[in-house]
């Protein structure tokens, strides 16, 4: 198979790994950049392009990344903050429910034998309560998160 | 980064770009080109660095795609031109003086013959 023609499939491939939107939009001009630049290297310096080559793959596959998180972070940020608050909220409050539980079983297993339980109950209650900050803290995020997706929402309405 | 909103500075690709292109459309290859160009050879921009600045100024309105599709020495459909918009006239001249403010403290100083080689 010619050269150019392979890396140019391997190039094709290394693009499928950019987010879909980009992909859509860029992929196509970012194949053919690619070949213009195959054909003038090949022009100019022949078969010893090959470091140039992996230095574009090495440079493409760092953007890939750059996209990759960009878009996490906006996902993240824009349409599931809410979500991830929502979740963080009823985990902070699941984790604290167990403790209440679990303090109360220590209680009613230790009652009448006599046996310190402080060393047991002072560290579950502390982790009950820094559920309980955690879980209110979750609370006020998810709010403020909700509010701010609605203002956007109106505003991309407007 | 292409924020022009905190009228920060450019980063590097963004100003290239921006210079690129003020003087004519052109297509991702040939920003390359004139980038490489602009900078005597010093400044080499791959496909993921060009493509993704040129989403993001893009973004922030200071390039657009334009309606020119085809080189007419180059014989591929898929090319899109991009050209600067006002905005990015704009901030690109605002780069070109941030820059020449720097020059004249350097030069008030003296410090252009000493970093400059001059």
């Amino acid at each position: 198979m010619d050269g150019q023609a392979r890396y140019r499939r391997w190039y094709r491939r290394l693009l499928g790994l950019y987010p879909r939107p980009y992909r859509e939009r860029f992929a196509d001009s970012m194949e053919q950049t690619f070949t213009d630049i195959c054909r003038e290297r090949a022009e100019t310096e022949g078969r010893g392009h090959g470091g140039f080559i992996l230095w574009i793959f090495i440079e493409t596959f760092a953007g890939i990344v750059r996209e990759r998180a960009t878009d996490l972070a906006r996902l993240t940020m824009a349409r599931n903050a809410t979500n991830v608050f929502r979740i963080v909220k009823y985990l902070a409050l699941a984790a604290g429910g167990l403790m209440v539980a679990g303090i109360a079983t220590v209680m009613v297993l230790a009652r009448g034998t006599g046996e310190d339980i402080t060393g047991v109950v002072a560290p579950a209650l502390l982790f009950t309560l820094l559920s309980v900050v955690a879980a209110i803290v979750a609370a006020v995020l998810q709010g403020a998160s909700h509010r701010r997706g609605r203002k956007a929402g109106d505003d991309l309405a407007g | 980064m292409a924020s022009t909103k905190s009228g920060g500075p450019l980063t590097p690709a963004v100003l290239h770009i921006l210079l690129a292109l003020s003087t004519q459309e052109r297509h991702g290859y040939g920003i390359m080109k004139q980038v490489e160009s602009d900078s005597r050879g010093k400044v080499r921009m791959g496909p993921g660095t060009l493509y993704g600045s040129i989403r993001r100024m893009s973004e922030a309105g200071l390039i657009r795609e334009s309606d020119k599709k085809i080189d007419p020495n180059l014989d591929d459909e898929r090319r899109v031109y991009y050209g600067i918009t006002a905005l990015g006239q704009q901030t690109l001249a605002a780069e070109l003086q941030r820059y020449r403010q720097v020059v004249a403290v350097a030069h008030e100083r003296s410090l252009l013959p000493k970093v400059v080689g001059i």
